[in-house]
């Protein structure tokens, strides 16, 4: 394998050979952030106030104010980001994370964006939505040559409007996002009060296709992924957004994967509010439990957490809730084993049957590939949820603070209000007159029994 | 008369040195079964003497009947080959048949006494001749050197076709070996075909698997059920030769085999100056030295006797009528017209005939030295190759295939396939590590027989 230290020198080497040290000096700070936690939401410490936002499993990036100007320092090089516990990746991202940090200004602010280049390749960084001057647009070729490794470029701009924006290369722009480089981009209004809410999470959809056993993206993938991520991460370990029971709950997400994600809310309706093109208007506005974003899209949802407990909140494509998978692996339901078992298991000391009634993995703990996530994972209170992927949960509970984000726990349910085995007397099925009594067996032949291996 | 009672008197003499040289009983068997016994590591007989009679073959059914109870080793196939291979035995045989030449040659031709009576006209005439080939008496200890350097040849070319049964039994008991062994691997392959093609069945009973999947995973068992065969035929045709060399048959044929070969050597054979060791190790090159130094005792016996065809000489005493006369008679073929070149040509012809077969079996043994030496060392190095790189790497893909099947991320199917493969490797190095113990063989009969250093890695 490749550890941390030998994936990230090379890079590192040709960058720090090639930024002079008086270059360095008049740069703002570049801030470095190692946690895949999700940071506290950053309160402007200058500059016009603002409603900060809470990106999740991630963080914004600081500034410096130089007269009058937001300075920000990106620095685009390689890092290792924990795809969930048990699993990292090598990727490309910018301040020692992928996606990079968000970056949060107010309409109107003029803003100068320092990006050094530590990879081993030129970059650039497209300000995905932006109005800007044609040259600050950050495509190489077009609009500017590509940022050298070991150099500084410069952007500068005025954030005209506000809305939800991202930040991606536009140089070898299908290798270098296939390595995860990307980040959001909150522009916020000039007034707080407008469109403000009580919670505003930030995150991308990212997918990437790392064959188990290896630690970095297969970069010339373009459907079969089999990590599909908020953010780079994949549930169990993506966090779970919490929120104050009655909070009006600002979602927005954006799509830098290949396909698009119908993202569903469960126990909620909500409303789309904002695309990438600026607020949608109260009256245009559609009432959804999910709604799809395309490729490239942006999509800002608000809703009024008003139902508490612990609530799914997933892309609906279901094998996207779902880690690294075999794609081509048959269909066993149904396959009887009997006698064939044995067989295997003389050859292969080890073998298990499994998928004969379905592909649920609870309660298996079977040795995996070095860094890999089990295909559906993660546990809740009743059990297992074989969920993985573009997964998590929105936890509502009363008499929050305004600032906590804490996990608090899974939810407790008031009593009587969780679904439960019936013990009395079962109706007697309705059934077409004249039609044979059905064998009672047939609808224990697809039921799972819960123990889903077996040791032959 | 004096020269010729002298003459007789050394006729007696050299008669009685002739005599001397007598059958030793074994026909030269000892001293060919303790260079084979000394070469092979297995003695070539049960009671130090080849078997004549009904209690010799009982005997040696016993020695035989022990040794089959076990799985027959490498060592114990080449004892009962030399014991009991039938072709081997007459040629032990054929040491009798020289010996007595040898004897035959190194005595005196018996004197004729010629006797003639006549009666005619009253008088009766007695003649008597006692006649002795005189140039039998001065070639005898001649031909008897070269008798006896052919007896000498014959010994030594009896040991070597005994070495030579020695290493085509040990070559045949790992042909037998391995390729049972390979056939046991074809049966595991078609096993795990077996079962994926018998899943196959129960996928396409599920709805699961179109005809197309299920006929693919069905037309490769079909192939392997073929394999089989065609690997348990070459089984059994090796086992037979091995059969054929061990000289077993009836109730003695269903003999035992070790389930696999040995494993390889820790190290190989390091192996300094093997041509030479060559030359003066084998047997074939020390049969071909002897020939040439009996060619050339031939060709000079040729010159010496070139002139003389025949010499007799004969006692003579005549009576005739009441007086009777004593005298000898010599004959002596005058070389009018054959002065004896034509045989002293040929005779040099056949030498130089045989000086040139004994440089040419010297670029042989030397060359088969080389190669034999250079064919052990790759073979060595593959079988190696195969167990430290191929095998482990093999397992390394059957484990990890095994984690991937685990997490859903490969299907049974991947998992069998993987297993079939992993048994073509091992059906690899089996061939490989056969290969290795045929190049040792190969080694050995080259040098002359077994190599010294080579004890405790024979097969």
């Amino acid at each position: 394998m490749t550890d941390r230290r030998s994936f990230l020198s090379g890079a590192a080497l040709i960058g720090a050979g090639m930024v002079t040290k008086a270059a360095v000096a008049s740069l703002p700070e570049a801030p470095v952030q190692s946690s895949p936690a999700t940071q506290a939401p950053l309160s402007p410490p200058n500059g016009r106030p603002y409603n900060p936002v809470v990106t999740l499993n991630g963080w914004t990036l600081p500034w410096r104010m130089k007269d009058g100007v937001k300075e920000f320092h990106l620095v685009a090089e390689p890092v290792v980001r924990e795809i969930a516990p048990g699993m990292t990746a090598n990727l490309w991202g910018y301040n020692g994370q992928s996606p990079g940090p968000t970056i949060e200004v107010v309409e109107g602010d003029r803003v100068r964006i320092f990006v050094t280049n530590k990879l081993p390749e030129h970059t650039s960084v497209h300000w995905h939505g932006q109005r800007l001057p044609n040259g600050m647009d950050g495509v190489t070729g077009l609009t500017q040559p590509g940022i050298p490794p070991g150099k500084t470029f410069v952007y500068e701009f005025v954030a005209k409007h506000a809305g939800t924006f991202m930040y991606h290369p536009h140089a070898d722009e299908m290798a270098q996002m296939a390595m995860g480089m990307m980040g959001f981009w909150v522009t916020h209004p000039r007034d707080p009060k407008q469109h403000a809410v009580d919670r505003d999470f930030v995150f991308l959809l990212n997918a990437y296709d790392i064959d188990p056993g290896s630690y970095t993206p297969k970069i010339n993938t373009m459907t079969d992924f089999n990590l599909w991520t908020f953010n780079s991460r994949a549930f169990p370990g993506i966090d779970p957004m919490v929120v104050r029971k009655d909070d009006r709950v600002r979602i927005r997400v954006g799509n830098l994967t290949m396909t698009n994600h119908p993202v569903h809310l469960h126990g909620h309706t909500f409303e789309v509010t904002g695309t990438d093109g600026g607020w949608v208007r109260p009256a245009a506005r559609w009432p959804e439990v999910t709604t799809d974003i395309a490729v490239g899209q942006m999509r800002a949802i608000e809703f009024i957490a008003d139902e508490p407990g612990d609530w799914s909140f997933h892309c609906h494509k279901s094998h996207h809730t779902m880690n690294a998978m075999g794609h081509s692996v048959p269909t066993m339901i149904g396959v009887d084993h009997s006698g064939v078992a044995e067989k295997i298991n003389n050859l292969v000391p080890g073998y298990m049957v499994m998928g004969d009634k379905g592909a649920a993995m609870d309660g298996m703990q079977m040795p995996l590939p070095e860094n890999t996530l089990p295909m559906m994972t993660g546990d809740g209170p009743f059990g297992g949820l074989d969920m993985g992927g573009m997964f998590t949960v929105v936890k509502v509970r009363e008499g929050l603070a305004r600032n906590d984000y804490k996990d608090p726990g899974w939810y407790k349910h008031p009593p009587g209000s969780v679904a439960h085995e019936w013990t009395g007397e079962l109706p007697p099925a309705p059934r077409a007159p004249g039609a044979p009594p059905a064998k009672a067996s047939e609808a224990m032949d697809v039921k799972r029994d819960g123990d889903m291996h077996h040791h032959h | 008369m004096t020269s010729l009672y002298k003459l007789v008197g050394g006729v007696s003499l050299l008669a009685l040195l002739g005599g001397c040289a007598s059958l030793s009983g074994d026909g030269g068997f000892g001293a060919v079964a303790s260079v084979s016994e000394q070469r092979t590591g297995a003695p070539a007989s049960v009671a130090g003497r080849l078997p004549r009679n009904e209690d010799d073959a009982r005997a040696l059914a016993a020695v035989i009947g022990k040794k089959l109870e076990q799985p027959l080793s490498a060592d114990d196939a080449v004892q009962v080959a030399l014991l009991n291979n039938r072709g081997l035995q007459a040629t032990y045989w054929s040491l009798g048949v020289a010996e007595a030449d040898l004897v035959q040659a190194g005595r005196v031709q018996n004197p004729v006494l010629d006797f003639k009576r006549s009666h005619g006209g009253g008088e009766v005439g007695i003649e008597r001749t006692l006649t002795f080939n005189l140039v039998g008496l001065i070639t005898a200890p001649m031909a008897s050197r070269i008798e006896g350097r052919r007896f000498e040849q014959t010994k030594l070319l009896v040991s070597n076709e005994a070495l030579k049964v020695a290493a085509d039994t040990r070559r045949a008991w790992v042909d037998a070996v391995a390729a049972a062994q390979i056939a046991d691997y074809a049966k595991q392959v078609e096993a795990s075909a077996q079962a994926s093609a018998e899943l196959s069945e129960r996928m396409r009973k599920a709805g699961n698997w179109s005809a197309l999947d299920m006929a693919r995973e069905q037309a490769y068992h079909a192939q392997t059920v073929a394999d089989v065969t065609h690997t348990q035929k070459a089984a059994v045709a090796a086992r037979e030769k091995l059969t054929r060399l061990l000289g077993l048959s009836g109730e003695q044929a269903a003999y035992r085999l070790p389930d696999h070969l040995p494993d390889l050597p820790a190290a190989p054979r390091e192996l300094a100056n093997v041509e030479q060791a060559a030359v003066d190790e084998r047997l074939d090159i020390q049969a071909a030295k002897l020939d040439t130094e009996q060619t050339a005792s031939t060709l000079g016996l040729t010159r010496t006797t070139r002139f003389i065809n025949v010499l007799d000489l004969g006692a003579v005493r005549n009576t005739d009528g009441p007086t009777a006369t004593r005298g000898y008679e010599l004959t002596l073929e005058i070389p009018l017209f054959d002065w004896g070149s034509a045989r002293v040509a040929r005779a040099e012809a056949t030498y130089m005939q045989s000086v040139n077969q004994l440089a040419q079996a010297a670029v042989q043994a030397r060359s088969e030295a080389r190669a034999s030496y250079a064919d052990y060392r790759a073979s060595y190095d593959l079988a190696r190759h195969y167990r430290d790189r191929v095998l482990p790497l093999r397992k390394q893909i059957s484990e990890q295939t095994l984690l991937r099947y685990n997490g859903m991320l490969m299907s049974v199917f991947e998992l069998l396939a993987d297993a079939r493969e992993q048994a073509t490797a091992v059906s690899g190095y089996i061939g490989a590590l056969r290969d290795y113990w045929i190049a040792q063989a190969n080694l050995e009969a080259a040098q002359g027989g077994r190599l010294s250093t080579n004890k405790g890695v024979q097969p």
